[in-house]
């Protein structure tokens, strides 16, 4: 058979009803978000942009069903690099305006100086080992930190579980952390492309983009090699007779139907650029190691003083922040109603319940698996690597093949759990 | 088009997390039902719309996607 008589059909639900239970929940949502953004804003304005932004960051994650677990994944599993384009895209635009925001704070790279609060991560086997554990954890587990947290707020019990394994493991973590700091991270060098061998801004610039395409296109090729096309989807069409339902109707690709990858990963590229110029780049770890810390506390677990991890940037390097609200807390909270918004706008939210105690575990474990990697690369796929690239530095690049060879041992796992 | 019908093999992924949707679904479509000229697929899993579709239609499927409740899908998959 040919491709073009192949299709896909949507049909709509009560395309005619344009405003749901689930649309006046999302509604409240969104208006206890912009109450507490405004609460905010009274004592810390910067939190308060943060808040804001993180739950569009939310909002677009849930959209386009954005996952770097998937990305990795599917490669191997099915020939798909849906994902992976969209993450492609996403980074090639945060390097244009990173790297405009770098050259405003290091003008003349070369002399060693780094831009400060880019996720320039030290290179070597940390960066290495987390790699792969992560990308072994959020295979095994469906999701990686930032998917599991915007999974979590559509009713992804299993999510719960993976983000609580997180938690535990970035616990652990912080118990070796000065172990894995002496004996290795503190050897371990920063690589600015910048400051490499005179490329300067423009070949770091040149030599990143080039790398992105390349990951494109050899996405596109595997996909070509594996027969799949993505499929041109057919609607039914419904006329939209009154002014509610049209207005429904118009709203629909931006709330209803799931967005396309490459749109969210711009959308998440542009928001990466604002977030860098009020705060610093995206990434949701440093919370979630906080957060750790608080419950190791309850434990009565003595918290060790973590030795250099302020002086490295990146994620975890802000979990020193003290008080409830904080602009970690915005950024990974935030994005919790934001997707909770995606979801409910779309008539989407359920609360999702494995039947297979096996999908527990493997959320469990994943997250165990996870928490420890972020907490040694300091940050996941968001901080060390959709953050790391653009800001020019070779431990993004590392991090993602390691993420790419766990991902695909996690792949030979999963295959193997019924 | 096929027919709404009740002898239509189902599938039930719901509460499946990722991949196994679409792993499940592949799985059917090779091993368990080789050839199955029609098959229903339910999910609650938002991702497998735009996973699902192009391993079925590499194995020469149409796809017809129904929403049935909230955050809840059926798609029909059946030979052209």
């Amino acid at each position: 058979m040919t491709t073009e008589n192949v299709s896909a059909k949507v049909q709509p639900r009560n395309p005619l009803i344009p405003v749901s239970d689930q649309t006046w929940a999302g509604l409240a949502v969104l208006a206890v978000t912009l109450v507490i953004g405004w609460v905010m804003s009274r004592t810390d304005g910067t939190a308060a942009a943060i808040w804001v932004l993180a739950g569009v960051f939310g909002f677009t994650l849930q959209r386009s069903r954005f996952c770097f677990a998937s990305a990795f994944r599917d490669l191997f599993l099915f020939g798909s690099g849906h994902n992976m384009k969209g993450i492609m895209a996403g980074m090639a635009v945060t390097t244009l305006g990173f790297a405009a925001i770098m050259h405003w704070i290091v003008p003349n790279p070369g002399s060693g100086v780094l831009p400060s609060e880019a996720h320039v991560l030290p290179v070597g086997l940390s960066v290495v080992v987390g790699g792969v554990m992560f990308g072994v954890g959020m295979v095994i587990a469906g999701g990686c930190v930032s998917g599991s947290l915007y999974r979590m707020a559509e009713g992804y019990v299993a999510s719960w579980v993976t983000i609580g394994g997180v938690i535990v493991g970035l616990g652990a973590l912080t118990l070796t952390w000065n172990w894995w700091y002496g004996t290795f991270i503190t050897h371990e060098p920063k690589i600015w492309l910048p400051n490499v061998a005179g490329l300067g801004y423009t070949g770091a610039i040149g030599l990143t983009l080039l790398g992105l395409l390349a990951i494109y296109l050899l996405v596109t090729w595997v996909e070509a090699r594996n027969g799949l096309f993505t499929p041109k989807i057919n609607r039914k069409v419904t006329p939209a007779m009154t002014f509610p339902s049209r207005v429904r109707e118009a709203s629909d690709p931006i709330f209803k139907r799931g967005w396309p990858i490459v749109i969210g990963g711009v959308v998440l590229g542009v928001l990466g650029i604002v977030m860098y110029t009020i705060h610093m780049p995206l990434g949701v770890t440093g919370e979630l190691m906080r957060a750790s810390q608080l419950v190791m506390g309850w434990g009565g677990i003595d918290v060790p003083v973590l030795d250099g991890l302020a002086t490295l940037g990146g994620c975890t390097g802000r979990s020193g922040e003290s008080g409830l609200i904080s602009h970690t807390f915005s950024i990974t909270v935030g994005l919790l109603p934001g997707a909770l918004m995606g979801a409910l706008f779309a008539g989407e939210f359920k609360l999702r319940l494995p039947n297979n105690w096996r999908r527990y575990v493997q959320s469990l474990g994943g997250g165990l698996l996870m928490g420890y990697a972020a907490g040694l690369a300091i940050g996941c796929t968001i901080g060390a690597f959709f953050s790391a690239v653009p800001s020019l530095s070779v431990s993004g690049w590392v991090f993602g093949l390691a993420l790419g060879v766990g991902a695909f041992v996690g792949t030979l796992i999963i295959k193997r759990i019924p | 088009m096929t027919e709404r019908n009740e002898d239509v093999p189902v599938l039930d992924v719901r509460g499946e997390i990722c991949p196994y949707p679409m792993m499940k679904t592949n799985e059917e479509l090779d091993k368990n039902r080789p050839g199955v000229p029609v098959l229903d697929v339910l999910t609650d899993h938002p991702p497998a719309l735009s996973t699902i579709p192009p391993q079925a239609m590499k194995r020469g499927y149409e796809v017809e996607i129904d929403e049935i409740d909230n955050g809840e899908w059926r798609l029909r998959l059946s030979k052209a």
